[in-house]
């Protein structure tokens, strides 16, 4: 049977007549941080509810450490949730919504006095059990959220964008209060977010989800610097995407047309002539050059635009059919340039990342 | 978006104005009407009287306003325990909703006095229900139902009971269904779930439908007259009585008066008992 805390295997959840999860298999390991991310109805909120019970899937089996839940009822899941809205219940006092999973299970009064104050001590609101959740700001209210489910020490948490409706500052230090709660606690999360940002910083992995299905699962970095297929490349940081034709190919390089120009890519894949494909690079991968140099590849690009953003300034350029580049370099290069004044790029070939164009045809 | 005081005032004084005159005023007569002297035959004679008060405090006066209070609290409580079941059933009832709320609302279109003379025809000693009970035979003589507190009850609850599920039907409906996944989250069951967190979150449905179904209830006088061809009297009829049939006015009005306070008296101590701390929407 499983091992680890969570399998899903081959979980499908079907509404109406779309699939919001097709045919997703899963494996979240005891103690683990995993995300799931994805753009809005990619089904990673579904594939959440299914863990917690909330859907039952249209076909496939969950485990929750080794037990099979299918057929149990989120109320008797070993799971807690933290909801996107807080959902902390109005009538009752915080101590009050803190204590009401340890009510439900029969914890003794003592018991779950002390426990509440633990987990308000844990979450440093230990001076507002009195209060009801309408008096208590965003974060606070969020806090109290996340100690109404840890108090009950469920075997997986699953929080659903649960930093929503946080301010930036405020969702920078959650994030890294969670990820430390997290440690702390030993415990297995399972966190679901469109944010990119706040996935790299806080899982151990990351399972990227794209219409129903899974595109990519892996480390924060190999999420970024390896991604598997196209639609990770484009969803994860910036990216340019080029599309064009494989001209020539040897045994480690091939060369790429695209909109008249041609492109050095590794031949990591091997690829056929005439084969269709995207290939992929980071802005901060791209070289920026005022004059031409004969001992690299250089693609000759026209200026459009630059856009300082505080820590490098974004170059963006046009090849000569319109397509647009984005490029990173520090002000200065750029000091010398104006609109409409010819660039050159040029970057390693190694750092480009080429997907075969047959992908399209899946989606 | 109010500029200023004074474009509000503009605003309000429709309002103010109809309150005025329909409110105000009339509020105002009875009372000063209520402390005169009675001259006979609707006369007023302005010279200060407690007379009106004293009747109204005797045997049989009190004993409508008793009675009165009595039976609208019986019928609201009925009306609220057959009002929320079938108020949540509706909110539950997807796209059976509207037209469910429509059956609700389709008596409103016919006058309750056409309504109550079904129910004449109904507990009629020869009536519906006698006949049915006795073709089956669980009785052996028909069930005096006219004439009796029983028919008011009926009478009050099937004239008021849409009052009570529409306010509890729009609480219900907004609640936001999250809460309940957090409770079976929590490991609450269904019926757990009803009690800790339905039910006190559909509280204030309750209340308004408490309040809007008893005020009504307690001041009727139509069903009294026609369920029990007035042998039975509720205040309603009393006040009616006083006015129209005894001419005496400043005891029409002082029985008002007093019907207004209990009104109000029975609101305050509802909403005092039934509010926590800081989340009463009422008062």
């Amino acid at each position: 049977m499983a091992e680890g805390m969570v399998r899903l295997e081959n979980i499908s959840k079907k509404f109406a007549n779309t699939y919001a999860v097709k045919e997703l298999n899963l494996d979240i390991k005891t103690g683990e941080f995993l995300t799931l991310l994805g753009p809005s109805g990619c089904g990673k909120t579904s594939t959440l509810r299914v863990i917690a019970g909330f859907e039952k899937p249209t076909s496939g089996n969950i485990w929750i450490d080794g037990k099979k839940v299918d057929k149990i009822e989120p109320y008797n899941r070993e799971v807690n949730t933290v909801f996107q809205s807080y959902s902390l219940f109005p009538h009752m006092t915080v101590a009050d919504n803190v204590a009401f999973g340890l009510k439900m299970k029969k914890v003794s009064k003592q018991d779950i006095k002390n426990k509440v104050k633990e987990a308000l001590n844990l979450v440093q609101l230990e001076n507002f059990a009195a209060r009801k959740p309408k008096n208590l700001s965003g974060g606070q209210q969020q806090r109290i959220a996340i100690a109404r489910a840890i108090v009950n020490n469920p075997k997986v948490l699953l929080l659903d964008e649960p930093l929503g409706a946080l301010d930036l500052k405020l969702r920078k230090q959650m994030q890294l209060e969670l990820k430390q709660l997290q440690q702390e606690l030993g415990m297995t999360f399972i966190y679901v977010t469109h944010d990119q940002e706040e996935a790299l910083t806080m899982s151990d992995r990351i399972v990227i989800m794209n219409q129903g299905k899974i595109e990519q699962t892996g480390l924060p970095d190999e999420i970024y610097e390896k991604p598997a297929t196209k639609f990770v490349a484009d969803f994860i940081g910036e990216t340019n995407l080029f599309e064009g034709k494989v001209m020539q190919t040897n045994d480690t390089y091939a060369t790429m047309e695209c909109a008249g120009q041609y492109i050095i890519i590794p031949n990591n894949q091997n690829f056929l002539e005439n084969e269709s494909v995207y290939m992929s690079i980071r802005p901060e991968k791209i070289k920026v050059s005022a004059h031409a140099n004969d001992k690299v590849k250089q693609l000759k690009v026209i200026m459009k635009d630059e856009i300082y953003i505080g820590s490098v300034t974004k170059i963006i350029a046009a090849f000569p059919d319109g397509q647009e580049v984005v490029a990173h370099g520090s002000r200065d290069i750029f000091k010398r340039c104006s609109q409409g004044s010819q660039l050159y790029l040029s970057w390693e070939p190694a750092d480009s990342i080429v997907f075969k164009m047959k992908e399209k045809l899946e989606v | 978006m109010i500029r200023n005081i004074r474009t509000a005032y503009l605003m309000l004084s429709p309002s103010l104005v109809w309150l005025l005159v329909f409110l105000v005023v009339p509020v105002g007569m009875i009372t000063v009407i209520s402390f005169t002297t009675n001259l006979g035959f609707g006369g007023i004679l302005y010279e200060f009287s407690m007379e009106a008060y004293r009747l109204a405090f005797s045997s049989l006066y009190a004993k409508a306003i008793w009675q009165s209070l009595w039976w609208s609290v019986i019928a609201t409580v009925i009306c609220g325990i057959i009002a929320y079941p079938f108020a949540y059933f509706i909110a539950h009832a997807g796209k059976w909703k509207n037209f469910l709320l429509l059956l609700v609302m389709v008596p409103f279109w016919t006058n309750l006095l056409i309504r109550l003379y079904s129910w004449i025809i109904l507990m009629n000693n020869q009536g519906v229900i006698n006949n049915l009970l006795l073709k089956i035979g669980i009785i052996d003589e028909p069930i005096t139902m006219l004439y009796t507190p029983f028919a008011i009850i009926v009478g009050l609850v099937y004239g008021f009971l849409p009052f009570m599920i529409l306010p509890i039907y729009a609480s219900i409906e907004q609640l936001d269904k999250t809460y309940l996944e957090a409770a079976e989250d929590l490991g609450a069951n269904p019926v757990k779930t009803f009690l800790t967190v339905t039910l006190p979150l559909t509280f204030p449905g309750v209340l308004t439908g408490t309040i809007i179904t008893f005020v009504p209830a307690i001041s009727v006088f139509v069903v009294t007259d026609l369920l029990t061809g007035g042998r039975l009297l509720m205040i309603g009829n009393v006040i009616r009585d006083a006015f129209l049939v005894e001419m005496n006015w400043q005891l029409g009005s002082a029985i008002s008066l007093l019907l207004m306070i209990l009104v109000l008296l029975s609101i305050v101590v509802l909403i005092k008992f039934t509010s926590s701390d800081d989340d009463s929407s009422l008062l």
